[in-house]
Order: C-alpha cells, then sequence, then structure tokens
C-alpha cells in the first residue's frame, strides 16, 4: 500500500508536467537532396490507389477513412522529399474512375490496363523499374497476375499500407520509401514481381494477407520472404524457384476479358447447387477451396462431375493456407487439378489464364506445377 | 574409420539407383532407451548407420545406399576433429562422378552449425541433407525413419543440387544458413524465421520453391581438406550488467576470434583491448532474426557486423575467415557473402 501510495505521489508532478503549455517539439530535419540526380534510376510509382492513397479527416480514423480528399500521386512525392536522393521518381495516376468501376461491377478492366502499361514500361529504355501502389485486400492476386504477364526483368515493387496516409503512426511513407529503394537496387532485377511492405520482401507468388489490421500483415505462410528493405541497405537471400515474368509462357498477354473462373469454399455440408449456378452462368473453370489435404463434400463431387461433363476444368485448393494439394490416385482418376500450395483467389487468376491456352486439364496440370 | 558398403538388404535391386551416402555421427535418431516411452534419457549414437538403413528398406528403392561411421555421439560432443573428419570424408565422396549426393545424421542440438560449416566447405554442387529425429530410434511415433527417407529422396534428387547443405525434419526442407532449432521438443523444432523453408519433401514429389542467392559450397572460397584444425572462436552473450571478464577470459584462454551475441554492443574497453591482440570480433544479435546493420559506428569500432547469421553460425563462418585473414574489412565481405 506504501508503495501505491509513492508511486500516486510520483505521478501528480507528471500529471502537472502534461497539461503545463505545450513545449514546442523538435522536428526532424529533412536530408539534403543529391544535387546530381542524372545517375540514379527512373522509377515510375504507378498509382493503382488502395489506402495508401486514403485519408480521412480524424488522424484516428484507421478503419473508415475515405472522408477526406484522396492521395493524388503527386502529394507522395511533396511528402517524401527523400524519395529524390534514391531514384529519379515520375508518378502515373492508373486510377479508375471509382464510380464507373463500380457501376461495371468488376475491376478487370483495371488490372488488364496495368498489365498492358506494365508491358509498354517492360520495352521503355528510359524506365529502370516501377512501383505499384494498391490496396491490400487483393494486391496479392493482383501482384500474382502480373508476375505471370508481365515480360520483364525490371524490377516491380507492389506496395499498399494498412494504415491511411492520414492516419497516427501510418505505414505509408516508409513502405512507398521502401519500395522504391527495392525497384531502384539492380538486385531486385530478375526476381519477378515483388511486394515490400513493413521491411520485408516478399513474391508475388508466395505472400498473402494474413491479418485485417496490422502492419506485418503480408506473409508467405510457406516459403517466408526474400529479404528486407533495411534502414542501411537492401538485402535478398532467396530467388523464387518458379517460373515468372520472362519465363512465363503468359508473358506479354494482353487480354481485356478473361474465361470465367469462380471459386468455392469447402466446408461440412457445402452443397453442390452452388457449383450448378456458376456453370449455368457462363463459368468455364471452377476453383474449389478444399478442407483438409483438398477433400470436397459428396454433393460438391456430384456438382463437379456435372460440370466436368459439360468441359468445365476444377483446380481443387486447400483451405488451411499451408501445403501443397498433392497427386493422389482419387484425383488423377476424377482429372482435378491440383492447385499446388496457391491460395484460391491466385489459383483463379492462373487457371484463367490457363483457359486461353487450353482446355486440356492435364496441360492446365502442368501450369499449376510450372507457376 | 570403418567404411563399409551398405548390407545386402539394403542395396539389392540398387543397380542404376543414384549413389547416396550416408555419414553418420549419431544424435537423436540414433537414440536408445530401455522403454519405449522414454524421449528423453536415452544414450544419443547407439544404432549404427547399417540398422538405420534396414529399418527403411523402403529407402533402397530410391537409392544405392552405403555409409560411413564418422562418429556415434551427440550433438554436445561434436567437435573441430570430427567437423573437419566429416567434411573431408563428404568431399571425398561427392568428388566421384558416380555419386549423387550425401545424407549426414547428426543431433537436432548443434546440426544447424554443423550444417552451415558443411555449406562454406563442401566444393561440390551435390545434394548434402543434414538429418536427425527428436525422438529416440527406441520411441513411440520417433520421427527419425521418415525423415532419415526423406532426407535420402532428397539426397537423390537432381532437382536439389546447387542448394547448398539442407537440413531436413519435419518434411521441411531448409537451407543450412538459415535454419534453426526453436523448441526444445517438437518435431516441428527446426524452423527458419524471416525466409522460411526452401521446399518440401512431399509424398507425390520433392518441390522447391526458393533458390540461394548468398555463396555456399560450389562457390565458397573456403577449404579445410588439407587443414587439420581450426582458429578457436568463443562466444559472448550479452546481457545487463554483463562485464568484460568473459572477453578478457576468452582472450586469455587463446581465441582469436569472439562473437559478440547482443543487442546492443557493450564492454568497449576490452574490445579496444582485445583488437590492440589481434582478436577478431563480430557482432550477431540475440534476438534471432533479423540483420545486425551496418553503420559508421560500428565499422570504426573494427567489429564486423554479421548479417543476420546467429551466434553459433557466426562462430563457424569467422573460424574459416581467420584461415584466411584478420583484416575486419575482409572478413566483413566475407559475412555479407556467405
Amino acid at each position: 500500500m506504501k508503495k501505491v501510495l509513492a508511486f500516486l505521489t510520483l505521478m501528480v508532478p507528471l500529471v502537472s508536467v502534461v497539461s503545463a503549455p505545450a513545449q514546442e517539439i523538435p522536428t526532424a530535419g529533412q536530408p539534403p537532396i543529391v544535387q546530381d540526380r542524372s545517375k540514379l534510376p527512373h522509377i515510375v510509382i504507378l498509382s493503382m490507389g488502395g489506402t495508401i492513397a486514403s485519408r480521412a479527416k480524424d488522424r484516428m480514423n484507421l478503419t473508415h477513412y475515405g472522408d477526406g480528399p484522396a492521395v493524388n500521386p503527386q502529394d507522395w512525392l511533396h511528402d517524401l522529399p527523400e524519395l529524390q536522393n534514391v531514384a529519379r521518381v515520375t508518378t502515373e495516376d492508373m486510377r479508375d474512375n471509382a464510380k464507373a468501376a463500380k457501376k461495371k461491377g468488376d475491376n478487370f478492366g483495371d488490372i488488364a490496363r496495368v498489365a498492358h502499361r506494365l508491358n509498354e514500361i517492360a520495352k521503355d529504355p528510359t524506365i529502370d523499374g516501377v512501383v505499384v501502389t494498391h490496396g491490400t485486400n487483393t494486391m496479392a492476386e493482383v501482384a500474382f497476375y502480373m508476375n505471370l504477364v508481365v515480360d520483364t526483368d525490371k524490377p516491380i515493387v507492389f506496395v499498399g499500407s494498412q494504415r491511411p496516409w492520414s492516419g497516427i503512426s501510418g505505414d505509408g511513407p516508409l513502405n512507398l520509401y521502401d519500395a522504391v529503394r527495392v525497384a531502384a537496387d539492380p538486385a531486385a532485377k530478375g526476381l519477378g514481381v515483388l511486394h515490400c511492405m513493413n521491411q520485408y520482401i516478399n513474391a508475388a507468388r508466395d505472400v498473402t494477407k494474413t491479418s485485417a489490421y496490422r502492419v506485418e500483415t503480408f506473409k508467405s505462410i510457406d516459403v517466408g520472404a526474400l529479404g528486407f528493405a533495411d534502414p542501411d541497405k537492401v538485402k535478398f537471400y532467396r530467388a523464387p524457384a518458379r517460373k515468372h515474368t520472362t519465363e512465363s509462357e503468359f508473358a506479354g498477354t494482353d487480354l481485356k476479358q478473361l474465361p470465367t473462373v469462380e471459386a468455392f469454399y469447402a466446408y461440412t455440408e457445402a452443397p453442390g447447387y452452388v457449383i450448378d449456378a456458376a456453370v449455368q452462368h457462363g463459368a468455364k473453370g471452377l476453383v474449389i477451396d478444399g478442407y483438409g489435404a483438398g477433400a470436397i463434400t459428396a454433393s460438391e463431387t456430384a456438382a463437379v462431375k456435372r460440370a466436368q461433363a459439360k468441359g468445365v476444368i476444377v483446380v481443387i485448393t486447400t483451405r488451411t493456407r499451408s501445403g501443397r494439394v498433392q497427386e493422389v490416385p482419387q484425383r488423377l482418376k476424377a482429372h482435378l487439378v491440383n492447385g499446388d500450395n496457391l491460395p484460391p483467389e491466385k489459383a483463379r487468376l492462373l487457371l484463367q489464364l490457363a483457359l486461353s491456352k487450353t482446355k486440356d486439364w492435364t496441360k492446365v496440370q502442368r501450369y499449376f506445377d510450372t507457376y | 574409420m570403418v567404411l563399409l558398403v551398405a548390407c545386402a538388404a539394403v542395396s539389392a535391386n540398387a543397380q542404376g539407383l543414384p549413389k547416396v551416402r550416408l555419414f553418420a555421427t549419431g544424435g537423436t535418431i540414433s537414440g536408445y532407451a530401455n522403454n519405449r516411452d522414454m524421449q528423453y534419457g536415452y544414450k544419443a549414437g547407439s544404432i549404427p548407420p547399417d540398422k538405420l538403413l534396414a529399418d527403411i528398406p523402403e529407402a533402397a528403392k530410391v537409392a544405392d545406399l552405403s555409409y560411413e561411421d564418422i562418429a556415434e555421439t551427440g550433438s554436445g560432443g561434436i567437435n573441430t576433429e570430427i567437423l573437419l573428419k566429416l567434411a573431408k570424408q563428404i568431399n571425398a565422396w561427392l568428388a566421384r562422378p558416380d555419386t549423387a549426393g550425401a545424407v549426414v545424421t547428426h543431433g537436432t542440438a548443434t546440426m544447424e552449425e554443423t550444417a552451415y560449416f558443411l555449406n562454406l566447405v563442401i566444393h561440390s554442387d551435390k545434394p548434402v541433407v543434414v538429418v536427425g529425429a527428436m525422438r529416440p530410434f527406441t520411441s513411440i511415433s520417433r520421427d527419425g525413419p521418415f525423415n532419415l527417407y526423406n532426407a535420402i529422396r532428397v539426397a537423390a534428387d537432381p532437382e536439389a543440387r546447387k542448394n547448398g547443405v539442407m537440413i531436413l525434419l519435419n518434411e521441411e526442407i531448409q537451407a543450412a544458413r538459415d535454419v534453426t532449432k526453436t523448441n526444445t521438443e517438437r518435431v516441428n523444432t527446426f524452423e527458419t524465421r524471416d525466409l522460411g523453408p526452401i521446399g518440401f519433401a512431399d509424398e507425390d514429389r520433392i518441390v522447391f520453391y526458393r533458390h540461394l542467392l548468398y555463396r555456399h559450397t560450389y562457390k565458397s572460397e573456403f577449404d579445410v581438406d588439407n587443414l587439420t584444425d581450426l582458429p578457436k572462436v568463443d562466444i559472448c552473450y550479452g546481457y545487463q550488467e554483463g562485464d568484460r571478464a568473459c572477453i578478457d577470459a576468452e582472450v586469455a584462454a587463446g581465441a582469436k576470434g569472439i562473437v559478440l551475441d547482443d543487442s546492443s554492443p557493450g564492454n568497449r574497453a576490452a574490445i579496444k583491448d582485445a583488437r590492440t591482440k589481434g582478436v577478431v570480433f563480430a557482432q550477431s544479435d540475440r534476438k534471432g532474426s533479423g540483420r545486425v546493420l551496418n553503420s559508421t559506428r560500428m565499422e570504426e569500432s573494427g567489429v564486423v557486423t554479421a548479417d543476420n547469421l546467429n551466434a553459433q553460425k557466426s562462430r563457424m563462418l569467422l573460424r574459416l575467415a581467420l584461415t584466411k585473414t584478420t583484416d575486419p574489412k575482409e572478413i566483413q565481405r566475407m559475412f555479407e557473402e556467405y
């Protein structure tokens, strides 16, 4: 009790200090900007929007922001003059008119537009690397799509933030700064499309969002990061072994539309009628996120057979989010494609690309073994 | 040294299969206890390599197997003599054009540093897989047989070439440089924090998802084939109020290098004194994840930063570095490249 009283006595002067007139808080200065920038690489920041491009009126608003003015790409350059020491940074605004996108009911238009632009940049000798900002919810699958269709060994780095640009302790500025450093680093060449947030550099194929709000949300669950964007330097330890970008059979793909593929989740008593409905609506491929090692229910199995009779290709993934769906006699016999360790949202995009080339399930399996 | 071709039961019908040799050093995988519910109190290295192989006749279908008995000890018994013998014997085996790979059985407690040592001194791009078990040979639900079987599969797999030395337990293929033991008891004890495994020994096939970007094995500049000893390097663990006694005692005992496993370099005076005697320091970090950042302050103090290597692996690299040079700048280059 005495200790508590002593503690309270100590607290009193502290409280009075806090409520005293605020002293001026020193702010860190900005580093001097390099004068001769002609030798720095040219990096394009391509905005697809996202939380990193959002503001709220209140800096404590971290969840339902958007009531403040959106962040235009040039705002990033204004807020981060340090970028000019890393690269000659230019920006391109690739955000679609949000209302128009909503009206269309999908956003593949955005993906196709950016893929087209990235393939143009691939051929542009004046550009050395690209940073793409994107909302974090679907950025992993969009990055994976680019990993398959962009024909370049130039670094392409996806980046976003968990907190809006206006948020307290926002992660956006450092993420963006690091992403530009990675894109400007010659060691990042030829590693496929990369993702950089929270100082980790991950491969587009393997990275996934694992937490709704934490800044460490992006992880490669099975295989880990490729390297780190540390304060002293960017360092890589690993390169992806699966094929990508320049070695991809889909490199240079410039399709405005892909065959329809829908994804389904397996659970006890999961029905088949939703699968039937997708096929009726014109789905050419299905991804079923199986439980455990890739099992699906009897109802789903029956619906899969009905779908296959109409030429629909079916890929099985696992909702465990770690580990491969392996080749087993039962699935071989049932002509089911093993989705390796891809999550369904990525398996869906690979199946869409695969179906643009073939209707043979064994060839689709080869794509899933290769990418 | 006993050098034998594996027993007939193991090598039958092995014609044409990839030649894989088991180099046995002991460990829990060959541990013997009186009761099958005893998961501690066993004697490591009790089961000879021919028995380990005879225990998994399935392995004879994937490789033409033979073995060499290097040691019969647990992790704690591994010393410089054993390390050098192991490295030389594996180098001799892999130098033969008709061989496919090597498997090393080893106690799990110091397996990671032996594997990293081999990663620096094996001259071949052929797979070397270090394997062990968390439960003794005599235990219920022992993990050894499946681990050894998978290690042999990986060592026999041409796809596993150029991946350096690997550790395989629990179906996960880990890179020797990056993996560490994270749990005292569980079968999933080996993890690679931050970077993850490089592949998996799945039932349908062996899959690799990663290539390594740092120097190892066939690209390494280190060579112990003509060495009979290695420079003495010890470790000092950093903690609040840790004083200079550890550094001073290690210098007095003849250490040529010291790894400071610390979060904040202390004992500047002790470091300075030891530096005047030519002792080389490397700074690792006791947190077990993340790099020690390069800074001008570190550079000026002459202390080499150990990147993201843990203390026990930093020790191995520093020992090998000291076979070449005592120049901190040159050793810093090595810590950045390996």
